[in-house]
């Protein structure tokens, strides 16, 4: 009993009503702006005042998403930060950032999609407001019609529809719990300024999903048919009840869609491989089906639902595109760093080669040569044996020591032994600079990533104190969301080529490991380069 | 003068057996991991445990790691540590108790034998054994507290001591004399403020100080 009393005395479902009134209000605003910002866009789109128009528009969304964001961590608990500018540099840069910007299209589809839900969410409070009032100014209003029931002129008559009423304010009080899921849901992945990506859920909210679409079902349907069997008692007429019937399609269509896309991986592969792009095309067209439905039900008339319809496939379009560009960038970058990655070992093989072959190998042949040039003199000349047995081990320790250098270059041994912490501190330790070391690592990264951030290390220290004579460095490693950030910062003279030999390298190793690297170094300093090394295995 | 060794790679074990034999050593053990270098030692009661770092089953530090395992277990042997490469971090660890009995030398060092069995020989009977690299290492970083202090001269004879050379060496490879040796050092050890005590035990201080790059307190 508890239980089922719980939605009524929670403040969760207070602040979910206030949630969707506050949408209800934002989505109109957010129509209007919309609609006018792309019409005036359009229409300017081939001049130079399209950018301005851009720039605005997508000040006006971020705003309008920011205080969307803002009502929902407020009202439904979900911490999300919506950014609200696409940054770039230069004239038409600025202007096209917010197009190619996915968090301003997924702000726009928020502001639709949003007030949508906050409409249809609060339907069974309007209708049932509607219903549970009738006996209080059926009298006042003369032969007053509704849902199909003409002349209410008796307080019997009026009576009638508080039940029903009440039975839609009670369901919606319910329901809401569950709107109040899909807007959590719809704000993080369309909010959340990462974009955090829909995962497919661990095994046991799998299967509360599926049973809240259940239970949603046969209450729907449980509910259709206790209003058809009222329409039937209070004698037929006007089929009102399509109305909340067609509001519960669209409460189990929505999530029965949502979780099956979550479920069938195989459907996102029609949908260039996002399950986001085939979540909004499923409830686009579910929307449409609706509006279709109301229109067939309603006029016949001028068909009107072909606006909100083209709307909802250009914002699917707007996506597709969105996300087309995106795979298509992605491509391009893993076809070049591939094959930067095979220039680079190519050129480490090489100078590992080149190295042994005029070090390591000379030496050891010029060793048994001072060894056989002994073993010939062992009868005649013991001094000289002497002296070339001391030539052999001077040999044997040169070419130790140069295998030793080439180990080191390829993995420093400490790295291997104790991890990337203590190798920098190490190599900071036989620095001739004042250094600052910081590393804020949680576990260690794979051995390649820390290869990598080592020796991005190494590389800048060794040009801050060869090329920009700096006098302080300040190093710092950190791991954020999945990725190894590594920074060096020096205050020396800059002016640091990238496309110089050494960080070139660096960059092609970064890129390899699917991270970046980038160097900011002006004239006059200071240097800074910055590696992001993504550490998913 | 008993020793164990732990090394994994037969070639170089055998070769080290039988260089020590050569030169008088009693081998009384020679083991292949970290774990049967702890219970040999225990077992024997060597003078000298000589200890490759890189060893199964991991193959990163575990020479290290059961050497400061047995600073712990049993004080009385001492620790020389050998490597193909030498990291200034090690030889800070393996110094920390202050107690000396320590060396740390690049393998590189074997060939010479004379030198080396002389450090062996050192280690043993308490001194310490720095490889010239980790001086050289120390010598190219920045230096802090009373370390500054130091003259390059006296910075010079605190190398030559970290290696664990005598005075009398130390004078020979500086053209010094003795006497002027002795006065570098007692210079070194009033800088780096280390209390009065027999002059090995603050010669290792006075290493370690250098090693850890300021003044140990």
């Amino acid at each position: 009993m508890a239980r089922l009393l719980r939605p009524f005395v929670s403040g969760e479902t207070y602040r979910a009503f206030a949630y969707y009134l506050a949408t209800v209000v934002l989505g109109c605003v957010a129509l209007c702006l919309l609609i006018a910002g792309w019409t005036i866009t359009l229409v300017l789109a081939i001049t130079p005042l399209v950018v301005p128009l851009l720039i605005g528009l997508r000040l006006g969304v971020g705003a309008l998403a920011g205080a969307e964001g803002g009502l929902a961590r407020e009202l439904i608990g979900v911490n999300v930060r919506p950014p609200m500018e696409s940054r770039a540099t230069g004239f038409w840069a600025r202007g096209f950032a917010a197009l190619k910007d996915p968090a301003f299209w997924k702000q726009q589809a928020h502001l639709l999609l949003g007030w949508l839900i906050a409409i249809v969410a609060l339907a069974p409070f309007s209708l049932g407001i509607q219903m549970l009032t009738i006996p209080l100014y059926y009298s006042s209003v003369d032969g007053l019609d509704m849902f199909g029931r003409s002349d209410i002129d008796t307080l019997g008559e009026a009576l009638a529809f508080v039940p029903v009423g009440l039975a839609l304010v009670v369901a919606g009080v319910y329901l809401l719990g569950l709107w109040r899921k899909l807007s959590r849901g719809l704000a993080r992945s369309l909010l959340a300024s990462e974009g955090e990506r829909i995962v497919r859920p661990p095994a046991e909210t799998r299967a509360r999903r599926l049973r809240a679409l259940t239970i949603t079902s046969l209450i729907s349907t449980a509910i259709v048919a206790v209003l058809i069997v009222i329409w039937d008692l209070t004698g037929g007429g006007y089929f009102w009840p399509i109305w909340p019937l067609l509001g519960l399609s669209l409460l189990v269509g929505i999530p029965g869609w949502i979780i099956l896309v979550l479920e069938r991986r195989e459907i996102a592969r029609f949908t260039l491989g996002s399950q986001a792009l085939a979540i909004q095309i499923g409830i686009s067209a579910v929307l449409f089906g609706f509006l279709v439905a109301i229109w067939a039900i309603t006029t016949h008339g001028y068909f009107w639902p072909i606006w909100p319809g083209l709307c909802l496939a250009l914002l699917a379009v707007g996506h597709a595109a969105v996300i087309y560009g995106q795979r298509q960038h992605r491509i391009e970058r893993l076809e070049a760093s591939r094959a930067g990655a095979v220039d680079v070992q190519e050129t480490e093989l090489r100078r590992i080669e080149r190295d042994l072959h005029d070090g390591a190998q000379a030496r050891l042949v010029a060793l048994g040569m001072s060894l056989g040039r002994a073993e010939q003199a062992l009868e005649s000349d013991p001094e000289a044996v002497r002296e070339l047995l001391a030539e052999a081990r001077q040999g044997a320790g040169e070419a130790l020591e140069e295998l030793r250098d080439l180990a080191r270059g390829i993995r420093p041994p400490i790295l291997t032994d104790r991890g990337l912490e203590p190798a920098l501190a190490a190599l900071t330790a036989r620095t001739p600079l004042p250094v600052t070391l910081s590393v804020d690592v949680a576990e260690r990264p794979p051995a390649a990533v820390e290869t990598a951030a080592y020796f991005t290390v190494a590389e800048a220290l060794a040009n801050a104190i060869k090329h920009a004579k700096a006098g302080h460095v300040d190093i710092r490693i950190e791991s954020q969301n999945g990725t190894l950030v590594a920074e060096i910062v020096d205050d020396g003279a800059g002016g640091a080529d990238p496309a110089g030999r050494g960080l070139t390298g660096l960059r092609q190793r970064a890129e390899a490991l699917d991270g970046t690297l980038r160097v900011t170094s002006p004239e006059g300093g200071p240097t800074t380069v910055r590696a992001v090394l993504p550490c998913r295995s | 003068m008993q020793v164990v060794i732990a090394e994994d790679l037969a070639l170089l074990r055998d070769g080290l057996s039988r260089l020590l034999r050569d030169n008088g050593f009693d081998v009384v053990a020679a083991v292949s991991d970290g774990d049967a270098l702890i219970h040999a030692v225990s077992r024997e009661r060597p003078d000298i445990a000589i200890v490759d770092i890189r060893l199964p089953p991991s193959f990163r530090d575990e020479g290290v790691r059961a050497a400061l395992e047995l600073r712990q277990r049993s004080p009385e042997t001492a620790i020389l540590v050998v490597s193909q490469y030498v990291e200034l971090t090690y030889a800070t660890e393996l110094l920390s108790d202050g107690q000396g009995g320590v060396g740390y030398l690049l393998k590189d060092r074997i060939m010479d034998v004379a030198d080396f069995v002389d450090a062996v020989r050192r280690v043993a009977e308490g001194g310490t054994a720095l490889d010239p690299e980790v001086v050289a290492q120390l010598f190219s970083r920045q230096r802090a507290g009373p370390l500054e202090e130091l003259t390059p001269r006296e910075l010079e004879v605190l190398g030559l001591m970290a290696e664990g050379r005598s005075n009398a060496a130390i004078a020979d490879q500086l053209v010094l004399t003795v006497g002027a040796v002795e006065k570098h050092i007692a210079n070194i050890l009033m800088k780096l403020r280390l209390p009065p005590s027999d002059t090995d035990h603050r010669r290792v201080l006075a290493v370690l100080a250098y090693l850890q790059g300021r003044e140990d307190d």
